[in-house]
């Protein structure tokens, strides 16, 4: 849950004096959406994305020979003009809630790592966050399939549920609990690694659990 | 009766060897009974010539599993382990030499069908094989069967593009492991959706990457499809095939997703493999110029497994009416 295991150590970064037409370069080639700016030391300027660079050029629909200009103009301009100064940052001991809170509240898509003297050593993304709770949740593991099951709210659902995996000999990884939010009702998902998921269905619902499938699916 | 064409089934007594503990485990020796059996009692009986499998080489395993898989395979199954990484792959003592004999069914069916293009070959075989990773075992699955004739079709004839086309109701994780990243392979698989169904692999996005990218064609259906979403999608496989234009059709036949087949969520009907059947030889004699083998992947209820075979191979066999 650290984001020193999730994030991209020794991030891609430019220095404040790289040209527009530098940095979009460097973003279509590593196809990524942010670049930090960092000094001589390794010290954070600022971070620019691939929004305030688009931004800054010239409309594709201004007349041609003043969008040439412009063009022109824009693509050498130096990045520490149009990048993001006092950009917030995290340090590698924060967590994934962390990041995924700030992401949601500045609505921002990445952050720098630093370390205790201030220099860069990572960046961590919404798309590093993704893969952080992919990772977290075992999506895609090969072997695995997520069975929810619907949460009558009884205390001891949990114990029950890990008897009926025990006494069948199914191992599984994830079991989480969750109210729904405002959107589902209350679920839990368990992660099970088995070929013989219907067994296990059966086996739930004998213990008195109800497996969650939508009614067209039924 | 005399003049229509013989139906080539690949199989050997050893496979009811391949001890997977009895109990409750699905994948049985039974399941080769039950096909036998009901193939003897029906109206392909007739038709029907039988020929033994050989084991696939050292090297063939190699064209796609890991040394360091073959040698704790083998060692596992010689020091009496009931069972690798997971009590679903459960084995006896001589599973692996019976696993190198399934993986083998295939390449005497190549052979047979490259000697008698547009014949209907099956290979009656376990364990199955489009579960099984280079260097891991999954799902009842050892040595990926259809992989590994696919490297022989390629190496031994010269064949490249090869296609292959998966109905069991579980994505073939290795079968794509081996394709994704290449351009002359090509893997279709329909199958239940993977967060309802095992191994969890399979999603509509994976289409294979680098080289092979727009080889693999994943579909999912979700859990209670039968025919009428079978039937929806096989005019895209055949369009994928026909884009792809193979050398070379390889079928992994699987019959779990019979609607009483308690491996998947799936409602297949006997009728639909048979029309399955159709579809594959059609496409074949469209594009491989009858080069087509047939290799048995799962299909666990034992009161359907042999109907279901039964009407696949006539569905093969029809159009030669």
């Amino acid at each position: 849950m650290f984001i020193r295991y999730h994030m991209t150590p020794s991030p891609i970064t430019v220095t404040p004096d790289t040209t527009v037409a530098e940095a979009i370069d460097i973003l279509q080639q590593h196809n990524i959406r942010h670049l930090l700016v960092v000094d001589q030391q390794g010290g954070l300027q600022g971070i620019i994305s691939d929004r305030d660079l688009r931004s800054a050029r010239p409309s594709s629909v201004a007349r041609s020979k003043e969008r040439q200009n412009v063009e022109e103009q824009v693509n050498n301009t130096p990045v520490s003009r149009l990048m993001t100064r006092d950009c917030l940052s995290l340090n590698p001991n924060a967590t994934l809630d962390d990041a995924l809170l700030l992401f949601q509240s500045r609505k921002i898509g990445a952050l720098p790592v630093l370390s205790e003297d201030e220099k860069v050593i990572g960046v961590f993304t919404t798309a590093d966050l993704m893969n952080a709770y992919r990772c977290l949740f075992g999506l895609g593991e090969k072997g695995s399939v997520l069975v929810s099951i619907e949460d009558t709210g009884d205390p001891q659902a949990m114990s029950k549920l890990v008897r009926v995996m025990e006494e069948k000999q199914v191992s599984f990884t994830r079991l989480v609990r969750s109210d729904g939010g405002s959107k589902s009702k209350p679920m839990i998902f368990l992660r099970i690694n088995t070929y013989n998921v219907r067994s296990v269905h059966k086996a739930l619902e004998a213990a008195g659990f109800t497996i969650n499938v939508p009614e067209e699916f039924r | 009766m005399a003049n229509k064409p013989l139906i080539t089934i690949i199989t050997s007594s050893a496979f009811f060897r391949h001890d997977t503990g009895g109990g409750e485990h699905p994948e049985a020796p039974e399941r080769m009974q039950v096909i036998t059996d009901r193939l003897a009692e029906g109206p392909l009986a007739n038709r029907i010539r039988h020929l033994p499998p050989r084991p696939a080489e050292r090297g063939q395993l190699l064209a796609f599993h890991t040394e360091g898989w073959l040698f704790r395979f083998e060692e596992a199954v010689l020091s009496g382990r009931t069972y690798i990484d997971h009590p679903d792959n459960q084995v006896g003592y001589d599973s692996y030499e019976i696993a190198t004999l399934s993986a083998g069914s295939g390449l005497v069916g190549i052979d047979v069908v490259e000697q008698e293009p547009g014949s209907v070959v099956f290979c009656q075989t376990r364990p199955p094989g489009h579960h099984a990773e280079p260097n891991q075992p999954y799902g009842f699955c050892f040595f990926n069967n259809c992989v590994i004739a696919a490297r022989y079709w390629q190496q031994q004839y010269n064949r490249r593009r090869v296609c292959v086309f998966d109905f069991d109701a579980h994505h073939g994780n290795g079968i794509q492991t081996a394709f994704e990243e290449e351009a002359d392979t090509a893997y279709i698989s329909i199958h239940e959706h993977p967060s309802f169904s095992y191994p969890g692999t399979g999603w509509a996005e994976d289409r294979g990457w680098g080289a092979g990218k727009g080889t693999i064609l994943n579909l999912p259906l979700p859990p209670g499809a039968g025919e009428e979403q079978v039937l929806r999608v096989l005019p895209k496989v055949y369009k994928f095939i026909r884009e792809f234009q193979p050398d070379v059709l390889i079928v992994g036949a699987g019959f779990d997703a019979h609607r009483d087949d308690d491996m998947s969520g799936l409602a297949f009907t006997v009728d639909l493999y048979r029309q399955l059947g159709v579809f594959v030889r059609e496409i074949s004699k469209e594009l491989t110029e009858g080069r087509l083998v047939s290799i048995l992947e799962g299909g666990y209820n034992l009161h359907k497994l042999g109907r279901c075979t039964e009407a696949y191979l006539m569905g093969l066999a029809e159009t030669d009416k």
